[in-house]
């Protein structure tokens, strides 16, 4: 029985349940704030620029006032009457709610109309004037390095990232953020290799497209305020409106239902602020609910240049690595900086290589923001380096499977950092790909127009850190148990696997158990569901939290003076203790795993991080020779995700990310001509569907175990991501002999590929 | 999208009467998939929306003409069509153009009708309807004309049909022993907007092609025939060189246009592909 | 108030009336004065069925559907599908294969899942990824919605719907 209080000896860890929310879903009953309609409610529309880079002179709002049904107009103007510096971010507050004399990308939200019919406020928003003193742009990120154009007039680092602090007031230049490490002398030990490779790698900006567009709800009254926010960041949020508006935090509720999709996009400052201010200024609920067509103007992926030399020795040993990364943050830094840094350190690649130099940049642009994005800069580098490493191996005519094995990082020896690897099972996932894939097989290209290949590629990544997650466990009177934590179940299934940690402990059936939804009112401080980190740190927590609840529990039962064996039924110590069915126990717990901040100089550190992913694929191609189509036959994904709390779960967010990982390989990518946007809908900027699935996919977790993660367990959102793109151009070149080092890899890029190669290149329009 | 008046006349004539040959902001509505899109991207503003939903009889409905033709009523949905007996089995090239045209919710409701008007160049119909020869009727205040789908579409979203007009039907001649294949080719997710279509109708004599008609989508800004092509066509084989010439043909004799499904320069070599292909598979 | 109308229809089986702007879609209406919420207008275009509705037992894109135009019809959600306590084949087979994430899309699916079985009681994969190729998810559960297509072709047959449920 679903709703049951009854001990159970079945261990819940590991335990394939199906969701906990299934009926709501299948049902179109769970919540999403995309749904939330509140009395009196006020829809706003944005206003945005329509120039990439310009000093703004004028706005003009009377027409739009003026329209039948519009409640108000807003700008910046009416912004400071609330918040004086209304800038935000979680690396620099560099981000104004609304624009503030100037404009930085196109789409850039300039004003705001507020109705109560979103038709009336849309159409108003037409009326709306802006009149822009145009400025020269830059949109590259290897140009933004020097270009005289620069996006911020200074740079202002916020307090969050203790690192940030020498970036304070830097003026004249467009890089946000550098990152270096050395280790040993690479610059000599490239100089003595035997061989010596260099390749440059690029990857395109794109966008998550979650189904359920971001949107935020905010409702004031006299001095407090709620937000309803599909936000994977609530305790962020309340953090950082708080600070806006200069309240103490617990004036302000911030909470999360079910969120229709995150993969990075909801996080940090989106639409929050400005629903907060509107429903101050207005003293109505406000809500701001973006279109899909909007989203490409918010939040973005980060493109990237990665130039990578390697030196390798003649027995096949990767001697030494000079990496240089660029990643194009557009026009506001979100958190783009910690990805060139907590993602910039793995650039080497999961090898085991003495001398390294890594160099990683963030470079504003006249572009939309980039940001989180499922994978947070990993992919971005395991393109390139798995790329390189692939091309290297060809070079030297050796097996791409034995050079990697050749060199890859063990358990116990030093990653970039100078970190011991641990609990990485990186060979295993390796032979395990090589299984499945039949490395050992011979291959048959095929000798028609189409050709056909195989490719591996292995990428891990490191989980951020420091960060702090608490929960909360009760026990009713009845002995049915609550779980309180702030972990945001954006799909990923984190009631769920809460819950069978938390039964775990009590001994209760996952499905009896409710997990209470992130509502900073009453779930404790959690950093953010992202990267990967909730199941391993939220999890701990959940899990000492359950274990305090389960202790606090033997000590009312002694209270009670009960035997200290007896072990009764929880309700049952309730009535003992209280006389009647009343009472709670509250378990709580924080997490905090241990870290050590890089050095500034040489980006080294004993703990680098608390755990790491390890990802990899393997994948078999047709390419079509006449046309440049490239078919994926076969895909294969591996992950180590240690002891997995829920199998299937754990399958399915494999082979999600790598079904998105094909889109950004193979289609998808945000078109710019001159800082316009050309395909910001679904119609023009396309998404992986039934018809772009491999004919067959497997997707697996090792045997491993994470053993500082809750039941040796660890994250998987984001490790079937990793290999996908370099292990599909690897293919491409196994079978056609061409090697392509720009995504997307769509069928006309391939062409191009195939026919320069054969020295008749198609001529370019 | 800002509140317009919405008509719903009953009979044709009614219909017709509400259009206004000078008003731009007055359109006819049937499916209604590709006016709402219009409207929601803020390119169509219109102050009357004339539905034809409503209008009785004869408008919607898939019949066999006298000489063994297909009529097709202009509110006859995609679904539908694609659906029918008569179609499957008579025209199997439409029922099979019609599995990948958009999408099941899309064909549930859009019609052949505003199809044929709305004049995207990436439509799939359109070229294949101009290789089999079809024709439309249109009505307005002067009676009813006939036009070859052919000559239907001028350029982007626009046709000879006039303001004041209807397509009200959709005439196709009968196939006989004539093979035909359509080919689309999409070039970044597989559902997609073609980067061209290829549609060829053919009618062999033993090994060799008496006639050939090849109209390709996509390329242009509207759907094109490939003259050039057909008359390498004519009286050869289906044999690889015939095909490359035919292929290169087709390639040259079109000013094809690039845009975000593919680059002039390699829709050209797409053109040269499918053409083969097409041909290929028109004859099985 | 210009195009301002009353449509009366049946949605979910119950005789209804709203007032309404020419220029509505059918998913605001069925959200903004129904509270169904099932069918969401996400991708705006009709592209990947989110907003998917039931009209006269056809699947139509809500969100490219005038309000007005289901006047006089047979409108059907997601939330028509549970009785009592019961969820469908349909519903069961999902929740069995893993077959959401977020769920957002899920309502979409499970109403295009509906009409495939209607219509081919039997699909194979290629019938199942071809009806649905017009439904996308980003979370990219395809995979499990195959294999929720056909548990739940699997279990229509073992206990064929009731006149009720149909």
């Amino acid at each position: 029985m679903k709703r049951a209080t009854t001990p159970t000896e079945t261990p819940q860890v590991g335990r394939a349940i199906p969701r906990l929310e299934s009926w709501q879903k299948v049902t179109g009953r769970a919540e999403y704030v995309h749904n939330l309609r509140l009395p009196g409610m006020l829809y706003g529309k944005i206003f945005r620029s329509t120039f990439p880079h310009a000093r703004i002179k004028s706005i003009e709002t009377s027409a739009a006032a003026a329209v039948g049904g519009v409640y108000r107009v807003v700008t910046a103007d009416d912004i400071r009457t609330i918040v004086p510096e209304p800038y935000y971010g979680p690396a620099f507050h560099d981000q104004p709610i609304l624009a503030i004399d100037k404009v930085r990308y196109v789409g850039e939200p300039v004003a705001i109309v507020l109705a109560s019919d979103p038709h009336v406020a849309e159409e108003a928003t037409h009326l709306i004037v802006a009149e822009y003193e145009e400025l020269p742009a830059v949109y590259d990120e290897i140009e933004a390095m020097t270009s005289p154009a620069i996006v911020h007039e200074e740079l202002k680092p916020a307090g969050t990232f203790p690192d940030l602090k020498h970036l304070k007031g830097r003026r004249n230049t467009n890089v946000a953020l550098d990152y270096h490490l050395r280790r040993g002398d690479a610059e000599q030990a490239l100089a003595d290799a035997d061989h010596v490779f260099e390749h440059t790698f690029r990857t395109q900006q794109v966008m998550h497209t979650p189904l359920e567009p971001l949107v935020s709800v905010a409702e004031s009254r006299e001095d407090s305020l709620t937000i309803h926010t599909a936000s994977q960041s609530p305790s962020f949020v309340r953090i950082e409106i708080a600070r806006l508006l200069g309240w103490p935090e617990n004036r302000i509720r911030v909470r999360a239902p079910f969120l229709g999709g995150g993969f990075g996009a909801k996080l940090y400052i989106k639409l929050e602020a400005l629903v907060a201010v509107l429903a101050l200024l207005t003293r109505r609920p406000v809500k701001v609910s973006l279109t899909m067509e909007e989203q490409f103007f918010t939040i973005t992926k980060h493109a990237t240049t990665f130039r990578i030399k390697s030196g390798v020795s003649n027995d096949g040993r990767i001697t030494a690595r000079q990496c240089e990364v660029w990643w194009n943050g557009g026009a506001y830094a979100d958190i783009g900086p910690r990805v060139t840094q907590k993602s910039g350190f793995t650039a080497p690649g999961p090898y085991d290589i003495e001398h390294v130099a890594i160099d990683s940049y963030a470079l504003y642009t006249n572009l939309p923001p980039a940001g989180a994005l499922r994978g947070f800069g990993i992919p971005q580098l395991v393109w390139a380096y798995e790329s390189h490493t692939d091309m290297i191996a060809r070079a030297l005519k050796l097996d791409p499977l034995a050079f990697r094995r050749r060199n890859l990082l063990r358990d116990g020896r030093p990653q970039a950092t100078g970190t011991l690897m641990q609990d990485a099972a990186l060979g295993k996932v390796l032979d395990r790909i090589a299984e499945l894939m039949e490395w050992e097989r011979p291959v048959d290209r095929g000798t028609g127009p189409v050709r056909r290949g195989r490719g591996i590629a292995i990428g891990f990544k490191a989980c951020v850190a420091p960060t702090t997650s608490l929960a909360m466990v009760t026990l009713n009177a009845d002995g049915s148990c609550i779980v309180y934590c702030g972990t945001v179940d954006m799909g990923q299934g984190s009631d769920t696997a809460m819950a069978q940690i938390a039964g775990e402990v009590l001994r209760m059936p996952a499905e009896s158990i409710t997990v209470v939804h992130s509502d900073t009112d009453a779930t404790p401080y959690d950093m953010a569901t992202l990267g990967s980190r909730s199941l391993f740190h939220m999890g701990n927590a959940v899990r000492f939290a359950a274990e305090d609840a389960r202790a606090k529990l033997r000590a009312l039962a002694a209270e009670a003076g009960l035997p200290p064996e007896s072990d009764l039924p929880a309700g049952d110590v309730f009535r003992k203790r209280y006389g009647m069915q009343a009472g709670n126990v509250i378990g709580t717990a924080s997490f905090i795993p241990s870290y050590t901040p890089p050095d500034y100089a040489t980006g080294l550190t004993p703990n680098a991080t608390p755990f790491w992913m390890v990802g990899g694929a393997g994948v078999e191609v047709e390419v079509d020779t006449e046309t440049g189509h490239v078919r994926i036959a076969r895909l294969v994904n591996v992950a180590d995700v240690g002891t997995p709390i829920n199998p299937k779960i754990v399958a399915t967010q494999i082979s999600g990310a790598s079904i998105m990982q094909l889109g950004f390989t193979l289609f998808e990518k945000m078109t710019f001509d001159a800082g316009q946007l050309r395909n910001a809908s679904l119609a023009d900027y396309k998404i992986p569907g039934f018809h772009d699935l491999p004919r067959e996919m497997v997707s697996e977790a090792v045997d491993a175990e994470q053993r500082t993660g809750p039941f040796g367990a660890k994250g998987v959102g984001e490790s079937g991501t990793f290999g996908v793109s370099p292990a599909i151009a690897n293919a491409i070149e196994d079978a056609v002999g061409v090697r392509l080092t720009t995504l997307p890899l769509n069928a006309e890029a391939v062409y191009r590929a195939l026919r320069a190669a054969r020295n008749e290149p198609l001529e370019n329009d | 999208m800002t509140p317009f008046d919405l008509a719903e006349p009953r009979t044709l004539r009614e219909a017709l009467a509400l259009l206004d040959p000078s008003d731009a902001t007055v359109r006819p509505i049937s499916g209604g998939t590709a006016v709402m899109l219009m409207m929601k991207a803020g390119v169509l503003r219109p102050r009357r929306l004339v539905s034809l939903r409503a209008i009785d009889g004869g408008l919607a409905g898939v019949q066999a003409g006298t000489d063994g033709e297909l009529c097709i009523g202009a509110m006859t949905t995609l679904a539908d069509l694609g659906h029918a007996d008569l179609v499957q089995r008579g025209w199997p090239v439409i029922a099979r153009t019609l599995r990948t045209l958009s999408n099941v919710r899309v064909r549930n409701v859009a019609t052949i009708g505003g199809h044929l008007a709305h004049a995207d160049p990436h439509q799939d119909l359109p070229p294949v309807l101009s290789a089999l020869g079809a024709r439309v009727t249109i009505a307005g205040p002067k009676g009813e004309r006939t036009v070859p789908v052919e000559a239907l579409s001028t350029g982007y979203y626009e046709t000879v049909v006039a303001r004041d007009e209807l397509v009200t039907a959709v005439i196709v001649p009968p196939l006989g022993k004539k093979r035909a294949a359509y080919l689309k080719c999409t070039t970044r997710s597989a559902d997609d907007w073609p980067a061209l279509g290829m549609a060829v109708v053919l009618e062999t004599e033993g090994d060799a092609i008496r006639t050939a008609s090849v109209v390709i989508g996509a390329a242009t800004d509207k759907p094109t025939r490939l003259a050039a092509a057909e008359g390498v066509l004519r009286g050869g084989r289906a044999d690889d060189a015939t095909l490359a010439r035919a292929g290169d043909a087709a390639a040259d004799e079109l000013g094809i246009v690039g845009d975000p499904q593919g680059s002039a320069a390699y829709k050209k070599q797409l053109a040269r592909v499918y053409l083969r292909r097409a041909v290929r598979a028109a004859l099985g | 108030m210009a195009g301002l109308r009353t449509i009366r229809f049946r949605l979910n089986g119950e005789p209804v009336a709203a007032h309404i702007g020419a220029h509505e879609n059918l998913v605001e209406v069925l959200q903004g004065q129904f509270g169904l919420a099932g069918a969401r207008e996400s991708c705006g275009q009709g592209l990947c069925g989110c907003c998917t509705v039931l009209v006269n037992g056809r699947a139509v894109s809500g969100c490219l559907y005038l309000a007005a135009f289901a006047d006089g019809a047979e409108v059907t959600t997601v939330e028509h599908a549970e009785r009592g306590e019961g969820l469908d084949a349909v519903q069961e087979a999902f929740i069995e294969a893993g077959a959401f994430q977020c769920g957002f899309c899920t309502p979409g699916f499970v109403l295009m899942t509906r009409q495939l079985l209607a219509e081919h009681p039997d699909p194979d994969e290629d019938a199942i990824r071809h009806y649905l190729s017009g439904n996308l998810c980003r979370c990219a559960a395809y995979p499990e919605i195959i294999e929720a297509v056909k548990l739940a072709a699997k279990k229509r047959k073992l206990h064929p719907r009731t006149k009720e449920e149909r």
